[in-house]
């Protein structure tokens, strides 16, 4: 019978916590890219102006139907050759980033949609111009309508940015693969690093839940 | 032959793209069915009218839903040779991973199709003189699966490119070929472009699949 052994902590519980930072600072990261870039997105989609909605709808189609780990490999091998060199870190943030946004501008052009034309006419019948329009009546109710979704895909965005260590980004899950090759216990190490994900997630999903409370609205 | 040749991409190329696209092909396929028989059985425990029984499928549903496939399957292929004497190839580790991982999320998905069914719809059946297992397959999995459709196939698209994961543990698929050549040619944008491809050309018409049938599937009670 085999004895599981955690011992390995002493000596390697530092790698790890430091791997966990590192994977908090690209979710974050990521977080406002996405949130931000996948707006802007949502934004183009619902344009008049065929050419932005055309090349925003091909962009997120790309994105949302090709696996995240080629998009990694692509930014990782593909950057230099267009002479921008970055670590792989950065690389990791701006390819996670762009990849959440395609899926934010799905979720957000929902929450865009479901706002009824009444308060596009309530915002202009008061005298405001097109962008307080959006930017006082219709993003924050389509932002609380989506809320629930776009935590989903937060919660997305973190279990995926352990792809990231097969760039050499040292996050949790390449700090776990470090320390198997260094003490051949990858059973403890694997199972420890899926309870932390389990347990980061569900502070997510518990914190999101005590907000949805407050911000909840029914149209 | 001089090395710039060697860089090109040649006809064999060609023929591993198809090889490998078919591998990928064959590990989401394979993984999907069983994940999706093995989800729709937890989905229908988790409707149980016994809270014990009804919270049973959780254990296994939530480490899965909430821990990234990665872990999952590195704990399949690297963690359980250590513990047991299962030890795996890449292959069935890799179709293991997926299938359990797309039974937690089916499972769900189909918990929430089934709960959506008003309980007016089985007050009916029961009302009609059916057992409540005639109820259950003949009112009630009738509306489930027209409201489950669409959500499976979106599941089934974000699982072909997770899929892709695979290449981590050595097989040989579009995304491991895809590295490979890239390598090899030096041109990582041409090569990522044709892996991009032939992505999109497997799960567009999915997608639009799943587009088209929750607007033809769609009802109101």
């Amino acid at each position: 019978m085999y004895k599981l052994n955690f011992n390995f902590l002493n000596r390697y519980g530092d790698m790890l916590i430091d791997g966990m930072k590192t994977t908090l600072l690209i979710v974050f990261g990521c977080l406002i890219i996405g949130f931000l870039l996948g707006t802007v997105l949502a934004l183009c989609r619902q344009s008049h102006n065929k050419l932005i909605k055309g090349t925003a709808t091909i962009f997120v189609d790309i994105l949302r139907n090709t696996p995240f780990l080629v998009q990694l490999f692509f930014f990782y091998y593909g950057l230099p050759v267009l002479g921008i060199q970055t670590g792989p870190i950065p690389t990791a943030i701006i390819a996670l980033g762009i990849n959440t946004s395609a899926q934010n501008c799905e979720i957000i052009r929902s929450g865009l949609m479901a706002v009824k034309k009444e308060y596009y006419e309530c915002a202009a019948a008061l005298g405001y111009g097109k962008v307080q329009t959006l930017q006082l009546f219709v993003l924050p109710i389509a932002f609380r309508l989506a809320f629930k979704s776009l935590v989903n895909n937060f919660i997305n965005l973190v279990l995926t940015s352990s792809v990231c260590f097969s760039i050499t980004v040292v996050e949790t899950m390449g700090a776990a693969k470090i320390i198997v090759g260094r003490t051949s216990r990858p059973f403890e190490i694997y199972l420890l690093i899926l309870l932390c994900y389990c347990i980061f997630t569900y502070i997510i999903s518990f914190l999101a839940k005590l907000v949805d409370k407050k911000i909840h609205i029914v149209l | 032959m001089s090395f710039y040749d060697y860089a090109n991409l040649t006809g064999n190329d060609a023929m591993q793209f198809l090889r490998a696209a078919g591998v990928t092909l064959y590990i989401t396929i394979v993984s999907l069915l069983i994940g999706s028989i093995l989800g729709i059985a937890l989905g229908i425990v988790r409707c149980s009218k016994n809270k014990a029984v009804s919270a049973l499928p959780l254990i296994l549903i939530e480490p899965l839903r909430n821990s990234p496939l990665v872990t999952q399957l590195f704990l399949i292929y690297y963690g359980l040779p250590m513990v047991s004497s299962i030890m795996l190839d890449p292959y069935p580790a890799a179709i293991l991973a997926i299938s359990l991982n797309t039974a937690a999320f089916m499972a769900v998905l189909v918990h929430n199709s089934i709960s959506a069914v008003p309980q007016g719809q089985w007050e009916a059946g029961l009302a009609l003189g059916h057992s409540s297992a005639s109820t259950f397959i003949h009112v009630i999995a009738r509306q489930a699966f027209r409201l489950l459709i669409p959500q499976a196939i979106t599941l089934y698209i974000s699982q072909l490119q997770c899929s892709s994961l695979v290449a981590l543990i050595g097989i040989m698929d579009l995304t491991k070929l895809g590295q490979n050549l890239a390598l090899r040619t030096l041109k990582p944008f041409m090569i990522y472009g044709i892996v991009f491809l032939i992505y999109y050309i497997l799960s567009s018409p999915l997608s639009k699949l799943a587009r088209d049938l929750e607007k033809k599937l769609s009802f109101n009670y």
